[in-house]
């Protein structure tokens, strides 16, 4: 039970992550 | 079998089962619809299919392409409407397969409609078929995350709903990288990168639908104990769906849906524009988009902090600070850019937007709240409509108001004062809304079964 549980939050986690990082990159030339 | 495998009886948890695998199901499919927000990277390619490099005679213009994404979002409030009961009845493991088939699909019909060039195809692939993807993908967790988290309702179905704001800051660059990749002589990679994103979207999607699971009819979490005395306002009796409707608590919350999103939707629509005119020759358009990134993820932020907020400090509280907190944010805006300070500015806006996705994302509890779990899903389909009508009255009020200003010879850069302040007139519409909320009369309530 507790494999699965780490794998879906993974499953779920990296692409949000993922997405979270390339806005806040962009975000950044807000304040350069 | 494959009926038996998405039935709901099938999906109900064995003892011991651990309710946490049951929101990264949810996140899986609210992930993958909320790309719809993220559309727009679409819209200018759509313009480039035959002259690739720029638009050719026979290429579509940006208004006909702009109405993909506007069908899309009518079809996502109506089929919520339309489809709710349905959700409820065959469980969320057959409604998340039919979300996952609809926008997978909507987006092959849309590439057939790319290799073809016929607009309606991708209207009717996209706008209505996603569409429905996107309506019936938004509520079928709702309902299941309600009755697995009973003592922190707001977490459970922010945590989902952060994930339709996420899944823009997710497809944005991912629909860039893909039509870079695809990008040849021939083509600007649009077809490639539809037929691509349906695959993934659906694979993605049935994540959810293969690890979803409802609680058995008696189940509790261990140790939990039903409030004696319930709050004020949290309701312990049902309220079915056809008569939630006829209650005077519908169309306040209705109302405090569409006025809430009213006012945070006109400005995301406006965004980079906007702070590009405030700040006329400071901003420019690469870092407007930062700015349009950067108030999107606290739109994402906003849904699970303010969802799981509520669950301390209750949902007619949440919503009050929306609107109170709301009000004195877009009524200093106009002073915000006289004095000139961007980093001012860009605090406002994050923090109006992060309630914008507050306000969608403790909805669902406030409706379990007034109208108890029985068939919570299906009412939030039914409320789903005033994001429908706040889609259309926020963009237009900003859009026109501030055309308006201009015509009549108002700088640009002070064009957007009255629409804050008409924004602001619309929270304190959804003010009194909140504000007169009282219990659902006992007449209301839901006498049968509700195993």
């Amino acid at each position: 039970m507790i494999g699965r549980l780490v794998f879906l939050w993974t499953v779920v986690g990296i692409p949000l992550l993922w997405g979270v990082m390339k806005t806040l990159q962009n975000a950044l030339k807000l304040f350069q | 079998m494959t009926a038996s495998f998405l039935d709901r009886e099938i999906t109900v948890a064995p003892v011991g089962f651990n309710r946490f695998l049951v929101p990264p199901a949810a996140l899986a499919v609210h992930l993958s619809i909320g790309q719809a927000y993220a559309f727009s990277t679409f819209n200018l390619p759509l313009t480039k299919l035959i002259g690739i490099t720029h638009s050719a005679p026979g290429d579509w213009d940006l208004k006909q392409v702009g109405w993909i994404f506007s069908i899309a979002i009518v079809f996502l409030g109506s089929s919520a409407a339309v489809f709710g009961r349905w959700v409820e009845r065959a469980g969320p493991r057959k409604s998340m397969f039919t979300a996952a088939l609809c926008f997978g699909g909507g987006f092959l019909v849309s590439a057939f409609g790319i290799h073809l060039h016929q607009l309606w195809l991708i209207y009717l692939g996209y706008g209505v078929l996603g569409g429905c993807g996107l309506g019936i993908g938004y509520i079928s967790p709702v309902s299941t995350l309600i009755k697995w988290f009973p003592d922190r309702p707001g977490m459970a179905t922010g945590m989902a709903i952060m994930g339709f704001g996420g899944g823009a800051l997710i497809a944005a660059p991912l629909s860039v990288m893909l039509m870079d990749h695809f990008k040849t002589a021939t083509s600007n990679g649009v077809l490639e990168t539809f037929v691509t994103m349906g695959v993934i979207y659906f694979m993605y999607m049935m994540i959810g639908v293969y690890s979803v699971r409802v609680p058995a009819h008696d189940w509790k979490p261990a140790g939990w104990v039903a409030p004696l005395k319930p709050k004020q306002l949290v309701t312990t009796a049902n309220v079915a769906v056809d008569m939630a409707w006829r209650t005077p608590q519908f169309w306040l919350l209705w109302g405090v849906l569409c006025m809430n999103v009213s006012a945070g939707i006109g400005v995301i629509g406006q965004a980079s524009p906007m702070i590009q005119e405030i700040f006329a020759g400071r901003v420019s358009p690469a870092v407007a988009a930062s700015f349009v990134g950067l108030i999107s993820l606290f739109n994402m932020v906003g849904r699970i902090f303010w969802a799981s907020t509520s669950d301390y400090i209750g949902r007619r509280n949440t919503y009050m600070i929306f609107f109170l907190l709301g009000i004195v944010l877009y009524s200093s805006v106009p002073t915000l850019g006289h004095l000139g300070s961007i980093p001012l500015f860009v605090a406002a806006f994050c923090i109006i937007l992060s309630m914008y996705g507050g306000g969608f994302a403790t909805i669902p509890a406030y409706l379990r709240d007034m109208f108890g779990t029985y068939q919570v899903g299906a009412i939030h389909g039914r409320l789903l409509t005033a994001w429908s009508v706040a889609g259309v009255l926020g963009p237009v009020l900003v859009n026109y108001i501030r055309q308006y200003q201009i015509d009549n010879g108002v700088p640009k850069a002070q064009a957007y004062s009255i629409t804050m302040y008409i924004m602001c007139g619309l929270l304190l519409i959804g003010f009194l809304c909140n504000f007169a909320m009282r219990p659902v009369n006992e007449k209301y309530h839901y006498r049968g079964s509700t195993s």
